[in-house]
């Protein structure tokens, strides 16, 4: 390497001009017109090493690198669209999954809803019936109560009657006699009310 | 560094306005041999296009050789000469047979231009394709590529449609036909040769001269005095003015000739013109 260094740098410097053409025919620049043989051969050569280079190792080269870079470009854009199919067919699925999820949902709020107004209708039917029974246990008491009343009422008029009218009357008729003739009065009193 | 470029010490400013060499031919020939090999003379322009062909190789090697699909700089911007070369010259002009000469456009362009590009780096100074060696060995390729390629492609008609040229009236046939083939056959491949070298040789001399002058002035301002010294650093920096010229020129040509190439080739394979 230190070697091949030396032998440019020599080379580069080696700058002697070659002596004016002998014999002073010249013609100066028109002389440049003409190649030189060991330029013109060596000039071949660089070519031909250029043309080699380029030829079998550039060009193929680059061929591959690009056919390489094309592949990977396709290979690219292949997995985007599987993955672009992918994520659709995901996207189908989540939406198939959501309105099953929507339909589940309301079928259960509508069930929910059911079973409330099935649970309130209950509830109301019973406490109705409730209500109803206690009215009618009311009522029966009522009732009860009422007759009971009438007929202490009954008997306390008919004694305070008897004791009355026994003052009155003053012992004119016998009892029995006198509880006859007010019970039937009393009888007369409840068909008028 | 002067002795690199000229015998400045020829050069009196006293009397002359710009550093020229008694003749100009003495920017260009280096045929004194460094070394030989096997009686083959190393001289400096030889060993330079061997330094150009190992550049080229060395670019070509070290930008392709990763094959990395995400290319780093160096490989993107081999990438895209390649491509350019392959996608504007050689099937942008020729069509889509013109991938046949893609690896012969490309090996030109390359070659050319990092042997442009001599003109203008740093201790080297010298463009070698300022010798007639190179373009003309480049056009004489090009012209054997562009014959052959016409005879492959159309046989006989190829020669005898230049020569006879249909379609142009009987009378003016032999004429037109003269001239076409004079053009195809002679002037082309002179052509192409000529006008690379031409510009590299004139940008070689103005370089050479101008920044020559200005270094010399400069460095005896005190014998020539300040009005030849100003002149001396004006001469300096028009030279360097044409040294950024010259990347253009150095790119253009470089282009040109491939471009041309590829035009001559076209015309060959594809006759309906």
């Amino acid at each position: 390497m230190a070697y091949l260094y030396t032998l440019a740098v020599q080379i580069l410097a080696t700058a002697e001009p070659v002596p004016i053409s002998e014999g002073g025919e010249g013609g100066g620049g028109l002389r440049l017109l003409l190649p030189v043989p060991e330029e013109l051969i060596a000039g071949l050569i660089a070519f031909g090493i250029v043309f080699a280079v380029v030829w079998k190792f550039g060009i193929p080269a680059l061929n591959e690198t690009l056919d390489a870079r094309a592949a990977a470009i396709k290979a690219d854009l292949d997995a985007a669209e599987q993955a672009k199919q992918e994520a659709e067919s995901l996207l189908d699925d989540y939406r198939a999954q959501l309105a099953g999820a929507r339909e589940e949902a309301a079928r259960i709020v509508e069930e929910a809803r059911e079973a409330a107004e099935e649970v309130r209708a209950d509830i109301l039917s019973r406490a109705e019936a409730e209500a109803e029974a206690i009215r009618g246990r009311a009522r029966e008491e009522i009732a009860a109560e009422r007759e009971r009343v009438a007929a202490e009422l009954k008997q306390q008029v008919a004694d305070l009657a008897i004791e009355i009218a026994g003052k009155l009357v003053a012992e004119s008729l016998d009892v029995e006699r006198q509880r006859q003739l007010v019970d039937r009065y009393i009888e007369e009193l409840g068909g008028v009310r | 560094m002067e002795q690199l470029i000229l015998a400045s010490g020829e050069c009196d400013l006293t009397q002359q306005t710009v550093c020229a060499p008694a003749d100009v031919t003495e920017l260009f020939e280096y045929r004194i041999p460094v070394f030989e090999i096997l009686g083959f003379p190393i001289t400096r322009t030889v060993f330079l296009m061997f330094l150009a062909a190992a550049i080229v190789a060395a670019i070509t090697f070290f930008g392709l050789r990763r094959k990395a699909v995400v290319p780093g700089r160096f490989q993107a911007a081999v990438e895209a000469l390649f491509g350019f070369v392959r996608d504007e010259v050689a099937i942008g002009i020729i069509g889509p047979h013109g991938i046949r000469y893609y690896p012969y456009l490309l090996a030109i362009f390359l070659f050319v231009l990092v042997g442009n590009f001599f003109e203008i780096t740093p201790f080297v100074n010298f463009p070698i394709t300022s010798r007639m060696a190179l373009p003309a060995s480049l056009a004489a390729l090009t012209w054997v590529i562009f014959i052959a390629a016409g005879i492959k492609r159309q046989g006989v008609r190829y020669v005898a449609d230049i020569l006879w040229p249909p379609g142009v009236p009987v009378f003016l046939r032999p004429l037109v036909g003269a001239i076409e083939f004079v053009s195809t056959f002679l002037v082309r491949p002179f052509s192409l040769a000529v006008r690379l070298f031409a510009n590299l040789v004139a940008g070689h001399v103005m370089l050479t001269l101008l920044l020559t002058t200005g270094l010399v002035s400069l460095t005896t301002i005190g014998e020539i005095g300040a009005l030849k010294g100003a002149f001396g650093i004006a001469w300096w920096a028009l030279g360097l003015a044409i040294f950024l010229f010259e990347v253009v020129v150095i790119v253009l040509q470089a282009y040109i000739f491939t471009l041309l190439s590829a035009v001559y080739i076209e015309t060959s394979v594809n006759p309906a013109h």
